[in-house]
């Protein structure tokens, strides 16, 4: 059977694909964050976008109800009411709101100070300014494109393409008014406390010897964590559980020599059991400096 | 290996979880309605739970190998880091800092740099009027047409003396007027001249100096014809704020500049994090200043048509924006 990847290299494709930042506050643990995708960042500006320019049009409608011609006026009235409206919505919010717009919220996403002691009020200011200039200008022109000059359209081009490179070159993904305000842009972490494998099954019935246990690293433990956690919901995913539960079984059975039947039925307690055992093996290497991150003895990377 | 025995990352983590599972529940609610809804009791546990979570952290990572209690830690630090380090910042606070002497400081920090603008600005004008003087054919090389309008060597004394007193037109024409201005050169100039000053001054440099090129051909146009006190209470009026704030933009944008060009002992990027401190808040004065110029503009040139009176008005505004940046904060430092 030809496989094109083994789970192991899966999981650390996985792994590897995710960037991180960590800050270091002032209790001097260094905290880690995942850095913000490109498209959430990219709809969290729309959404926002979105809500300014509601606001704006709701604006220019009611001036329009009441007794005045704005017709003449109505780009530039707009132009104008974009700006007053926009400039303090994204600093007014970000300020009050711990770093997230309206669309940042909804995408769940943040604004970080980088240097670890939180957003200040020149960081936000900052930041906000920059995006006019890096976004919101070019977008109104690119509006008027068509009556702009070649000259002009070149110019207007580079600086698009400038501002969109620029987040890409980065590995923390920061535009322009992130580098100077010293800001990143991170996703709100999330996660539940999961019951401790180790202890939720109290009755353990293998038995492994401590040369059994020299064979695996912490990556192949925490492998088997993420399988014995996995749950399945449906009947045919249930049933393909079981088989790699049996089959990963058997693999280590093998691998450790391990000499006692293990009935398919029980594969997964012998799993739970082997996880404890391994876990209390490798923790304890670990704390004798002996760090294991997988089987290949690797000092990690 | 026994039943009795929990490994140790285990036992670790059956001594701790409360505490853990207290600090979830309070950075919850700062997460839906702010620290404010924390009494004064909830916020000490907070900071102090906090304190003790990054500590567990800390040693979760040398000892244990359970990769679910990694994450959840690792979250739970973040979450609660964000809520404990939230600005604490109030509207009036903001306001009352800016205003009551952070702004006026930057502005007093960056007096060479203003001082550059506004010398730019003059050699520009002096350059246009001498050469003007020569030839009134350069009016046309400085002065965009859109700009220009009718008034030119080519206009009559009397459109030209038209143009600086035209009081027609109702409240609408006027914010007409005002909205066109906001977003017509001057803006524009200001914005780019702040902005493209990280590139090592020149751009903003060489728009100032065009701005005061431009202003100098008027000039020499208006003088040649007699009309230079006119023009100049014109000017004045709103000019004394809007050229003021085409400086201080154009100062901002030479701080980033100069801190790019000379960084002294610090990094490029730490020299650029560290003035932009400063040309922010340049910035954001001359936006205001931008924004009063409007106004001026857009109403009191319409409503004031006497000289000596624009003359008065556009200084002593002036002066008052003077007083700002010179007094406010003085005392506190």
């Amino acid at each position: 059977m030809a496989r094109l990847q083994t789970p192991a290299e899966m999981a650390r494709k996985l792994e590897n694909a995710r960037r991180w930042f960590e800050l270091v506050p002032p209790e001097g643990v260094p905290i880690r964050f995942e850095v913000a995708g490109i498209a959430a960042r990219f709809g969290a500006q729309l959404l926002d976008i979105l809500i300014t320019v509601v606001v704006m049009v709701s604006v220019i409608l009611l001036l329009a109800v009441l007794p005045f011609t704005i017709e003449p006026l109505v780009t530039s009235l707009a132009a104008i009411l974009m700006l007053v409206i926009r400039a303090p919505y994204y600093i007014l919010t970000e300020l009050f709101w711990n770093g997230q717009t309206v669309g940042k919220r909804a995408t769940g996403l943040r604004v970080l100070g980088a240097d670890g002691r939180g957003l200040t009020t020149h960081a936000v200011v900052a930041r906000n300014l920059m995006k006019e200039v890096e976004i919101f200008m070019p977008g109104t022109m690119l509006i008027v494109s068509g009556s702009l000059g070649t000259v002009w359209n070149l110019i207007l081009l580079v600086w698009i393409a400038i501002v969109l490179i620029i987040p890409l070159t980065n590995s923390k993904r920061q535009r322009l008014g992130d580098l100077i305000a010293n800001t990143y842009v991170t996703c709100r972490p999330k996660a539940v406390l999961l019951p401790d494998l180790s202890t939720s099954t109290p009755r353990i019935e293998f038995d492994f010897a401590p040369a059994q246990l020299e064979h695996y690293g912490s990556f192949e433990l925490q492998t088997l964590e993420s399988l014995l956690r996995s749950r399945s919901e449906t009947r045919r995913s249930d049933l393909r559980r079981r088989d790699s539960l049996v089959q990963v079984a058997a693999q280590i059975r093998y691998k450790i020599g391990f000499e006692e039947p293990v009935p398919d039925g029980r594969a997964h307690e012998f799993l739970h059991a082997f996880y404890t055992a391994q876990r209390a093996f490798l923790e304890q290497k670990r704390m004798f400096g002996d760090v294991r991150d997988d089987k290949h003895h690797r000092d990690g990377d | 290996m026994s039943d009795s025995q929990p490994i140790r990352s285990s036992r670790f983590r059956a001594e701790r979880e409360a505490d853990w599972r207290a600090l979830e529940a309070l950075v919850e609610r700062v997460e839906s309605g702010g620290a404010g809804r924390l009494d004064f009791e909830e916020s000490r546990a907070l900071a102090a739970l906090y304190r003790k979570a990054t500590t567990s952290l800390s040693v979760a990572r040398d000892i244990s190998l359970d990769k679910s209690l990694l994450i959840y830690l690792e979250t739970l630090v973040a979450r609660a880091f964000l809520a404990v380090y939230a600005p604490q910042e109030s509207l009036s606070g903001v306001m009352g800092r800016f205003f009551g002497g952070s702004a006026s400081a930057a502005v007093r920090r960056s007096g060479w740099a203003i001082l550059m603008a506004f010398a730019a600005l003059f050699l520009g004008g002096w350059v246009a009027a001498l050469l003007f003087a020569q030839d009134p054919a350069w009016f046309y090389t400085f002065v965009p047409t859109g700009l220009a309008g009718e008034r030119g060597p080519g206009a009559s004394t009397e459109t030209l003396r038209a143009g600086l007193f035209d009081t027609e037109g109702n409240l609408l024409a006027q914010l007409g007027a005002f909205a066109a201005f906001l977003f017509s050169h001057n803006t524009r100039v200001a914005l780019f001249s702040f902005a493209l000053g990280v590139f090592a001054c020149v751009p903003s440099l060489l728009l100032t100096l065009y701005n005061g090129l431009i202003l100098g051909a008027f000039w020499a146009l208006y003088a040649d014809r007699g009309l230079g006190m006119e023009l100049f209470g014109w000017l004045s009026i709103h000019g004394v704020t809007e050229l003021s704030a085409l400086a201080l933009a154009a100062a901002g944008g030479f701080r980033l500049g100069l801190a790019v060009l000379f960084p002294g002992g610090l990094s490029r990027k730490d020299s650029l994090r560290a003035s932009s401190k400063d040309a922010v808040k340049l910035a954001l004065v001359a936006a205001l200043m931008l924004f009063v110029a409007g106004l001026l503009e857009g109403f009191a040139r319409q409503l004031i048509t006497d000289t000596t009176l624009r003359i008065v008005m556009g200084w002593g505004i002036g002066l008052l924006w003077l007083g700002w940046f010179m007094l406010a904060g003085r005392r506190a430092r």
